[in-house]
């Protein structure tokens, strides 16, 4: 059994070197395909990280009008924690707010001098407002436009999140689709092109295997080159796919990292490196061996 | 289900085979014809048998079925009608899966010796070892054992075109007697051959006969037939003419 895996791996190798260009060609494509499924799957998980980050940044803020007292406040907050979909809520005071406005515009004396003009604190107490799910917000809005102390509400700002929230998935989600497509695609031409290369190496063993027939040969010492072909083909195109990939990594990073990524894609890349390969490795093995294996199955009559 | 059952009785048919085989000719042609399709039959109602040891002559013109009987006995094609028995066991019945193993039971010569040009002598003739996958010491031990015995010694690492044709089919010979099979088959072994060439090759197959190999050899050369003067069947559009141990061609 293993000097039939030997015999045959060497005879694969001897095929593949011997097929120059075929092979290149059937590697080159295949390569191909394998990476635009391993940016696919980069770009998904990056998005997740992404819209992840974004949802946990959203929340609903709830201004109350300045006549309405901190009692009435806590009491509006417990009445909102006790809906079922709100995950957490705080209350941030008149003063807090203040302070904390102070503090963002500390570099901007105009914004700080014209407050000190306007004398008092025109800023309002509010109640920042976290759902457990993004999908939620909206009847959450809905919940205190409808609530018994709506009349207390200044206003609420969530309007302009759900905008950035709802493009953000869209785009996410044709990046998928158009992703998907295109590694479907490649998939179908790299599987077509190592057909192709098995049918033309059987081509080339014809007279080969008709005298492996003769002696005595059996089916699996036959096909068994053919479908190491295929494995090689697999092997060689995921690895050149992850070359390729940490190479475009490595291009694209300072434009990505800390700002959409809130780190490094270098570093998650490598921390999911091994995965993506692994997955690359099956799918390319498995196309190398369904391509060699329909070859076959058309050209080699056994 | 249906798979298991037919192992089974194939299995049978073998082990019956097994048991009583002193009893069975190691060929047996019962009433056999083969059509190809649109075409007049190949053969029709062949009807002989080939014992263990024999060294049966094969004569005929081209087209005469020479080649298709052959085939039929290397189980490349299926009787139309009748049978063709190896050994007691039907060849019609081999699976496709065990054809491999009837083939390593014979060893073929073909007029155009079928060598691979990209190997040696050494390695064509070890190659059809590595098909049965045979231990890789014994592939060193026998094969320039057997390139010795057909006279090619000192020329196993030549390739097929450095060799003349005698010697190419001195080659396919070792190749087909390296896996020891119980039969030799050989289609028109002399067909590209100068006289001086083919009357070696006929001796080595005399030879093989001698050690206890059955030889059945195909030719429309009576010079060879007569040359090895054994059993000649005289096929004729299809059908035997003549059968005749000890026989001579022109006599037929």
């Amino acid at each position: 059994m293993f000097l039939v895996i030997g015999r045959t791996m060497k005879e694969s190798f001897i095929n593949f070197w011997r097929n120059g260009w075929l092979s290149i060609a059937s590697v080159s494509v295949l390569t191909l395909a394998l990476y635009v499924a391993g940016a696919l799957m980069v770009l998904m998980m990056v998005s997740g990280t992404v819209l992840a980050n974004v949802e946990n940044r959203i929340n609903v803020s709830v201004y109350f009008k300045p006549d309405v007292s901190e009692e009435q406040i806590i009491k509006i907050k417990s009445d909102l924690e006790s809906y079922g979909e709100v995950k957490s809520t705080q209350y941030i005071s008149k003063e807090q707010a203040l302070a904390d406005f102070k503090k963002n515009n500390a570099n901007e004396p105009v914004i700080l001098q014209s407050l000190d003009e306007i004398g008092g604190n025109p800023l309002l107490a509010s109640l920042v407002v976290r759902a457990n799910d993004p999908n939620q917000y909206q009847n959450i809005t809905e919940y205190i436009a409808n609530a018994s102390f709506k009349d207390d509400v200044s206003r609420v700002n969530y309007v302009k999140n759900k905008e950035i929230i709802d493009r953000l998935n869209s785009i996410i989600g044709q990046a998928r689709k158009v992703g998907l497509a295109l590694a479907l695609i490649s998939a179908a031409v790299a599987v077509l092109i190592i057909f192709n290369t098995i049918r033309i190496t059987i081509y080339i063993h014809k007279p080969e295997i008709e005298v492996m027939r003769l002696v005595g040969a059996s089916n699996m010492f036959i096909r068994l080159p053919f479908l190491f072909e295929g494995i090689i083909y697999g092997v060689l195109s995921s690895l050149f796919a992850t070359i390729l990939l940490l190479i475009t990594m490595k291009f694209i990073n300072p434009y990505i990292s800390n700002t959409v990524l809130s780190r490094s894609l270098m570093a998650f890349y490598f921390s999911q490196m091994f995965f993506i390969l692994g997955i690359q490795l099956l799918v390319g093995i498995f196309l190398g061996i369904f391509s060699s294996w329909i070859a076959m199955r058309k050209y080699l009559k056994i | 289900m249906k798979k298991v059952e037919e192992i089974e009785n194939e299995n049978e048919v073998v082990e019956e085979a097994a048991g009583e085989e002193e009893k069975f000719p190691m060929f047996k042609f019962d009433h056999v014809t083969k059509a190809f399709k649109g075409d007049a039959a190949a053969l029709s109602d062949i009807d002989f048998e080939i014992q263990e040891g024999e060294f049966v002559t094969l004569i005929g013109h081209s087209g005469a079925g020479k080649s298709t009987l052959l085939k039929l006995i290397y189980a490349e094609e299926t009787a139309t009608e009748g049978e063709v028995y190896f050994n007691g066991a039907p060849l019609s019945k081999i699976k496709k899966r065990k054809l491999p193993f009837h083939r390593r039971k014979i060893g073929m010569v073909f007029q155009d010796f079928k060598l691979l040009p990209k190997k040696t002598a050494y390695e064509n003739v070890a190659y059809a070892l590595e098909a049965c996958g045979a231990r890789a010491d014994e592939i060193r031990e026998d094969v320039p054992q057997i390139l010795d015995i057909v006279g090619l010694g000192d020329k196993m690492g030549k390739f097929p075109h450095q060799l003349s044709g005698g010697e190419q089919q001195k080659v396919v010979l070792a190749r087909a007697l390296i896996h020891k099979p119980q039969v030799i088959v050989a289609d028109e072994p002399t067909g590209n051959l100068d006289p001086g060439n083919s009357a070696e090759i006929i001796d080595l197959l005399l030879k093989i006969n001698k050690l206890g190999t059955t030889v059945i050899l195909a030719s429309h050369d009576r010079d060879i037939v007569d040359r090895a003067s054994k059993r000649v069947i005289v096929l004729e559009k299809g059908k035997i003419i003549c059968d005749d141990a000890k026989s001579k061609y022109r006599v037929c």
